[in-house]
């Protein structure tokens, strides 16, 4: 008896191959890294858009303060 | 100590507040001390300064009405609008695009965010996503903003006032035009005043000062006034080989829409500067705009090549080969970047993506955490999406769409998750759901095939042909090679004929 295993061919019969067309997933996404000049422009935006946000509250408080209460 | 020495310090330290405020009082005490006057200006523009060559932000009114390109039907590969058929380059089924339909980059700089759209439709219905959002010209955008930022600390109005300055008295003085034109320019954004000043220090020097003319050029070049903007830097090239200059040159041809002239520039500043790596990076991102990756991946290796803690070049590869199927190549460049220092969600997000790909099971979920943890409202919800590729590729599918739903509750316009959404909810059997998501994504963004292809195969299936051709067509036009789509519509004609 030999040791060889041989491989099973199927000699007759038809061979299918059906490509079954599936939906398709959206794909990983690397994220972009910034560069240090955007990261500096938008860290100013962010700042100037906070002291807008603090003045503004600011002078709503002082408004408020500001208004005659009626008691 | 003597103020004045102090203020100096406090400058060459970069603590410019500080340097701001000694100079006010010795300006109350003496109004005309030119010294801390020309340092206060000094101090306050390096407040707000970013770097010129750098910046470069397109409105819709100058890309839509861009009347400066020269050919209007230009040959594939010598127009950063019609970018050539792409060697070396991952087709789309694999690396996502941009709504330009260009491959995702690794780096983003200023201007380079959304990249140019190819329609007036196009370009009006981008904005509608809440994160991309682009001013209507350039006059109106982050220049502005950043112009009024500067206003706003000094509440007593501001520090010079423009309209009363004599601009011919201090234009032939070099020692203090200078200081007060990158005041005019960067801190107050007053591109016209500056180019008055400008080009009244040029002729008071008698044209022989190339510092002068390549401000000009800046100040035309923000005005859109790019021929003039050229012949400036030109003449200040002959006058005196600076870097800047070049890459002043390079960035008004990329501008006039002219890359091959523009890669000459940057070549003959090679030849008097070589291995200046931000000419080389010049060159490479041309390359990328063309879609030409294998040659600006030859780049930016030239560019490690002489700096090898180059970012930019650094994510450009990674990048690359994470999208050309070599993931373990991908994370030993990002790992360099960790170890450089770099300390963001990109990073990690990035890192965790690549150790999931490249089998590295152990690191995967520690840095998407880690990612999420430095995360804000802009990201998180890419890393949220990425995490649910991770559950799906482990076979979670619960998971992967309570990651999905994370990423939607972070950023409502994500088109990517409502597209996977879609699909986990068709694996379900809801059929129903599943169309809805799918035209949500692509409604958001048309520039993906995927749900456009999805849309198409789902309504196929339930037998709405219309729609599903016209689907398949959107499809076919987001990416020419799409082989599914392209059956599907052979399919639907076959079907159509024969009716």
């Amino acid at each position: 008896m030999s040791s060889e295993i041989k491989e099973v061919l199927p000699k007759q019969g038809v061979l299918y191959q059906e490509d079954m067309p599936t939906v398709v997933l959206c794909k990983p996404k690397l994220l972009p890294l910034k560069s240090v000049t955007l990261e500096k422009m938008e860290k100013m935006q962010k700042d100037a858009q906070d002291l807008v946000k603090k003045q503004e509250m600011e002078e709503k408080t002082i408004g408020h303060s500001n208004l005659p209460s009626f008691s | 100590m003597d103020p004045m020495f102090l203020a100096y310090s406090y400058f060459r330290r970069r603590k410019y507040q500080k340097c701001d405020e000694i100079c006010s009082q010795l300006l109350e005490k003496n109004p005309y001390d030119q010294s801390a006057w020309a340092l206060k200006t000094r101090a306050l523009t390096g407040q707000v300064y970013v770097d010129e060559v750098d910046v470069d932000e397109e409105g819709i009114a100058e890309m839509v009405m861009d009347d400066n390109a020269i050919a209007t039907v230009a040959r594939p590969g010598t127009s950063l609008r019609k970018p050539g058929t792409g060697q070396g380059l991952p087709s789309q089924g694999v690396r996502p695009v941009t709504n330009s339909g260009r491959p995702v980059s690794g780096f983003v700089r200023p201007g380079t965010q959304s990249g140019r759209p190819g329609t007036m439709e196009q370009a009006i219905r981008t904005p509608r996503t809440a994160h991309t959002a682009r001013p209507v010209t350039s006059a109106s955008g982050r220049f502005v903003r950043l112009g009024t930022a500067s206003m706003l600390s000094t509440p007593d109005g501001p520090f010079i006032n423009l309209a009363r300055l004599n601009f011919s008295k201090y234009a032939a003085r070099p020692n203090l035009a200078k200081a007060l034109f990158e005041y005019i320019f960067h801190h107050e954004n007053d591109v016209r005043n500056a180019l008055e000043l400008a080009s009244l220090a040029t002729e008071a020097c008698q044209f022989k000062d190339w510092w002068w003319k390549v401000q000009l050029a800046k100040c035309y070049y923000r005005l859109g006034m790019f021929r003039e903007s050229e012949s400036q830097l030109k003449s200040a090239i002959k006058q005196q080989e600076m870097i800047d200059s070049f890459l002043y040159l390079g960035k008004v041809y990329v501008r006039l829409d002219q890359p091959l002239r523009a890669v000459d520039i940057y070549k003959q500043g090679l030849e008097k500067f070589p291995g200046e790596t931000t000419l080389l990076t010049g060159i490479a991102r041309i390359h990328e705009g063309l879609n030409e990756m294998d040659d600006a991946v030859k780049f930016y290796k030239d560019v490690l090549h002489f700096d090898n803690m180059h970012v930019e070049a650094i994510a450009c590869i990674a990048t690359h080969h994470f999208y050309t199927d070599q993931p373990e190549v991908a994370l030993k460049f990002y790992r360099r970047l960790l170890q450089m220092g770099v300390y963001n969600t990109e990073l990690f997000n990035n890192l965790g993506l690549c150790c999931f790909y490249a089998q590295q099971y152990d690191m995967t979920l520690t840095c998407f955490e880690r990612a999420l943890s430095l995360a804000d409202d802009t990201t998180s919800g890419d890393v949220w999406f990425n995490i649910g590729h991770v559950a799906l590729g482990i076979g979670d599918v619960n998971l992967a769409y309570q990651c999905f739903r994370m990423s939607l509750a972070s950023n409502n316009d994500h088109a990517e998750a409502y597209n996977n959404l879609g699909v986990l909810e068709l694996r379900r059997g809801h059929i129903e759901e599943a169309r809805a998501f799918f035209q949500a994504s692509f409604v958001l963004a048309p520039h993906m095939y995927e749900p456009h292809y999805n849309f198409a195969a789902l309504a196929d299936q339930l037998g709405d042909l219309q729609s599903s051709y016209n689907a398949a067509k959107r499809a076919v036009d987001a990416y020419e090679g799409h082989v599914d789509s392209k059956e599907l519509i052979q399919q639907l004609k076959q079907h159509f004929t024969l009716l």
